[in-house]
This record gives C-alpha cells, structure tokens and sequence, in this order.
C-alpha cells in the first residue's frame, strides 16, 4: 500500500491554482473553435465575427455554437461563479456569443433551435435590471429561447406572456422591496388561468421566505442557478418539487 | 448630549453619552408618513412634505438625525435623465431612453442648482434646520459620480465601458462629480450638518474592484475634498474588495451593509475612519421581527459598527416596531 507523506492536496479542488491566477481554462482542443471561444471569453464581439466566417469553411453552424459559443460562455460562467470574473465582463461575453449565434444563424437561414421558452422580467416599478441581464445570459448560452420582457413590467403583461408563449418557467427579479410585492400578484394570476408554471424570484431584496410564501415561488438565490433550475422545469419537475429541491 | 454632541462625539472620536442610530439613506415608511400626515409622491416633489417626512425619522422614530431625500434621482433628474414617478407607494426610478451615447459629451446645465426638484430640496432642508436649530443635524443626500454616470448612458451600457472604452467614461464621470458636488455645496449652504453619498453603481456586485480603484476612487476623492462638513460614504452590497479604496476616499463615516464585513472594514481602513451599519433592510428590518431586529445590531456592534443605521434605504412597507428596535439598541451601548 502507497502511503501518502503530503497531505496537503488532499483537499484541494484540482482547479484551485487556476483560480488563483484567475485564467480562462481551454475550452476546446481545436484551434479553430479555442480561437472563436477564447473570443466570447474575452468579450470580443468584432473579431469574434470574422473567425466564425472562417471556421465555417470547415466546421458546422452547430459545431461552432456548442462547441465554441456556448462551451465558452460556459466558461464564462465558472469564472463568475468563482469571483475571477464581474458583471461587465459576462454582459460583454454575452454580447459576442449573441453575435456569434447570430452569424451562424445566417449561415444555417434558420434559427438555431431551443431547448424550450422561459418568460423573464424585472418587477413593475423596478428598473434595476442587472441580475436580470445575467440569467438571460445564462440561460441563452444554455440553449434555453429567452422571452425578455425587460424592467419594470406590468404584472398583466408577464401573465399575457405566458399565456402566449407557454413558457417551462418564468423568472422575476427586483431590487426594491417595494416592487416584489408584485410577484404574488403575478403567482395568483397565474394559477387562476391554469398556468402552474414554476415561477423563480430573486433579486437584491427577495428573501426565500418571501418567495416560498405564495403558491408556484421558487427563491433563486443566484443568478447561475437558472440554467439549472430551467433544465429541471424542462424535465417536467413541478414548482413544488423544485421548490423542494433548490429551497429550504 | 443632544443628538447632535453625540454624533460630534464619535466623528471627534471622543466617547458619546451613548451609540448614535441614524440612516445614511432614507428610513421613511409608511406608518411614519401616516403620523406626519405627509405622503408619497409629495414627500418627493415638495419640501414642505419633504421636510415633514424627514423630520419623523426624529420625532417618530427617536433617530440622532434626519435625512433628505428619499430617492436617488435627484442629480440625474437635473441633468437630463427621464423620471419615472413612483406615485404613492414607490420611489421616482429613472425611465428610458438615457439622455446620451458613449460617444457624446454630456454638458453640466449653468442652472443645474434650478433645475427639477433641487429647489424644492434645498428648501426642505432650510425648513428642517429652522425646526432642528442646533439640536439635531440634518443629512442631506448625494449621489456617487458612478451611479449619475450609469443614470446619463444606463447601466448596462457604462459597465460596458468598464472594460472596453474606460476613457469614454471619464466626460460622464467629470460631470456626474460636478453634479453631486455642486449639490452638496448648495445643501451645506442651506443648512444640511453632514453629506451622505449613495453610490449603488459602485458596488462591486456591479463593476469590478479594480475599475473602483482605477476610476471612481479619483472622482470620489475629488468630490469629497471640496465638501465642508463630514461625509458619509454608502455603497451597496458586500463592499470587502474595495473598502480599503473606499478609505482611501477622504469620507469620515463608512456605511456598510452586513453583508461586508465591519472588521476587515476597520483592519484596511485603520482607526480614524468611523463605520457606520447595523441591520440588513430587506431581509432583517423588512422581513423579521423586533427581537431578531435586536440581535441583527448586536452581532454587528460586536464587530465594530459606531454607528447605528439600518445597512441600506428602508423599505416603506418596513414595520416601525422594527425600527424603534434599533434605537433601543443603541442606547444599550
């Protein structure tokens, strides 16, 4: 039996000295796709365009979006997650993988399909849309259609929303204490049109007992947190088992 | 000791009779406009209520201080931005579009100090020194370079520039510290005690340490040397990353959420800077009861908070037992 002199890496995560040093992991082993990754990484949404015109001499619309736009948001992503990277860096990393789809939309005549629709929006009377901005970053780079109704939208107009694109979840963020108060509102219409959709809140005032206080509420207390809570509303898991999953 | 030797007190770093509790940001609530009989949106719009509801953070709530105005678009409101009325319940939002592009050069008005509702500002705080006199200071609110910049261009499209076109910022920043400190100058002048400085945008859960640092620190430095009587700088959110630069700043007083932290707060900013927090408003204040109100304080007095004040604006719906919890607190100490 090998005995084990160092202890000192035993409880250390594999990627811990990356973290320190705050830089980007390669994302992928072709040089053509690492080179229009390492753009969305850096935030690069001009030169970003003319690489993709080049790879797609020899690679797929497909390819370049799994493989490089979203594999690199993805990484984005963790180096949010891990205090390495701020909000304006994931708002400008976001802005090129946006660009990048877009270019390889073009080149598809199609737009590149969706998992499935989630409804977001920030609560009436709240224009402080940042954290917003965040989960539809997150959510497009996991292949979910984004509905975005932006800030300060009318609770009617999430419910019409819905109603129209019926969306897997729905999302709400709020800043103000005063402006959360309209997501039981929005919860309560919701459930009369017969729309059980789960329905993630947070934002800077939200706690979880609020949230867990009216019917469909899910508390999400990050922002990367919604890929994953979409994937389980995608799955078909109802707000009550999400509820029990993600809260309490 | 009047309210006011008490907070003396502690910016002189002398021994106050007990802890000061006053806001950095607004504290007025709903059951407080009832018992002045002063409302929203007037409490926004006219000084006479401006005043009456300020004055209730006093009479009301038995705070050392009170505070004007209740909002944070005041400056931006002057400078061109859009205002979106919070009506009866809310606080006034700026709405879009923004009144500039990166590209353009955003000009400082010559009337700035007539423009929107300043003058109704600044006739509130004449309206409360004359009822206060020397008893009970006035705070009188600013707003931060950043956060005036962000309203100018919106939000989004400044931290865009955080880290692609920095030097595009500095035209907005340059005029965004004009615009608060012109405002101070003209509040001192109508009677205010201390100037509070919110800048939300600032927070490092919106830019990154290093741009607060390299950019925001100047401007804050630059505004704070120009001001006359003491500061109060508030930025949201957990502010461990950049507090040091925020000591940096030439503010006396330190507002803090509890989501920083108070010791490391004092360990980088060392023994003159006075920190000022207490109680987290949405979660605790808003949310909890009296009791929990209670031990929220305490646990941040034992970490070094001189100050008492709920960690950020108050809610308006925020229960006023919850708030009268705080004074008892601080008279324990």
């Amino acid at each position: 039996m090998k005995l084990l002199k160092d202890f000192s890496n035993i409880f250390r995560r594999y990627d811990l000295a990356l973290e320190k040093t705050g830089q980007a992991r390669e994302i992928s082993k072709d040089p053509i796709l690492q080179k229009i990754a390492k753009y969305v990484v850096d935030g690069d949404d001009e030169n970003i365009i003319p690489a993709i015109k080049e790879a797609l001499k020899t690679k797929t619309p497909l390819e370049i979006i799994n493989d490089a736009l979203i594999a690199g948001m993805n990484e984005v992503s963790r180096l949010w997650d891990e205090g390495v990277y701020f909000l304006p860096q994931v708002i400008l990393s976001s802005d090129a993988m946006n660009a990048g789809i877009a270019e390889c939309e073009k080149a598809m005549g199609k737009s590149m399909e969706r998992k499935a629709k989630v409804v977001t929006h920030t609560a009436e009377g709240d224009i402080h849309d940042i954290g917003q901005v965040i989960v539809n970053a997150l959510l497009n780079a996991n292949g979910f259609e984004v509905i975005n109704l932006g800030a300060d939208v009318p609770v009617e107009k999430v419910v019409a929303a819905c109603k129209e694109h019926k969306p897997i979840m729905v999302t709400g963020t709020a800043l103000m204490t005063t402006t959360m108060t309209a997501f039981p509102k929005i919860a309560h219409m919701l459930k009369q049109a017969g729309l059980e959709i789960p329905f993630v809140c947070g934002g800077g005032a939200v706690s979880e007992e609020f949230v867990t206080s009216y019917d469909l509420g899910i508390w999400g207390k990050e922002a990367s947190q919604a890929p994953g809570m979409a994937e389980d509303a995608l799955a078909g898991e109802s707000w009550q088992s999400m509820r029990a999953k993600w809260n309490g | 000791m009047t309210p006011r030797e008490r907070i003396m007190a502690v910016l002189n770093h002398e021994s106050p009779d007990r802890m000061p509790c006053f806001g950095a940001n607004s504290t007025v609530t709903y059951e407080q406009m009832e018992r002045v009989q002063a409302f929203w949106p007037d409490g926004h719009e006219k000084a006479e209520a401006m005043a009456k509801q300020a004055l209730a953070a006093y009479t009301v709530l038995g705070f050392d201080a009170v505070r004007v105005p209740f909002c944070q678009t005041i400056e931006a409101e002057a400078l061109g931005c859009r205002i979106k009325s919070g009506k009866d319940k809310g606080i006034p939002g700026i709405d879009h579009p923004p009144p500039y592009k990166l590209d353009d050069l955003p000009e400082f008005p010559k009337d700035f100090l007539s423009r929107g509702r300043i003058p109704e500002l600044l006739k509130a705080v004449r309206i409360l020194k004359k009822e206060l006199g020397d008893e009970v200071p006035v705070v009188a609110g600013i707003i931060g370079p950043f956060t005036i910049a962000g309203a100018l261009l919106e939000t989004t499209t400044l931290l865009r520039a955080t880290f692609k076109k920095p030097d595009k910022m500095r035209p907005f920043l340059d005029v965004a510290e004009k615009a608060g400190t012109t405002l101070a100058k003209a509040l001192i002048d109508a009677g205010a005690d201390i100037i509070s400085c919110e800048d939300m945008t600032a927070s490092p859960d919106l830019i990154a340490p290093t741009t607060y640092r390299d950019y925001e620190m100047e401007y804050q430095a630059k505004q704070f040397e120009q001001i006359s009587v003491p500061k109060i700088l508030h930025i949201c959110g957990n502010v461990d990353s950049i507090v040091e630069y925020m000591g940096k700043t030439g503010a006396e007083i330190l507002s803090l959420e509890p989501k920083s932290d108070p010791k490391l707060a004092r360990e980088k900013c060392g023994p003159d800077v006075i920190l000022m927090g207490g109680v987290d408003t949405a979660t605790t204040l808003f949310m909890k009861d009296a009791e929990t109100v209670k031990k929220a304080c305490e646990e941040q007095i034992a970490k070094g908070i001189q100050i008492l004040a709920p960690g950020c604006a108050v809610a308006p719906g925020t229960p006023l037992e919850n708030l009268l919890a705080m004074v008892e607190v601080a008279k324990r100490h």
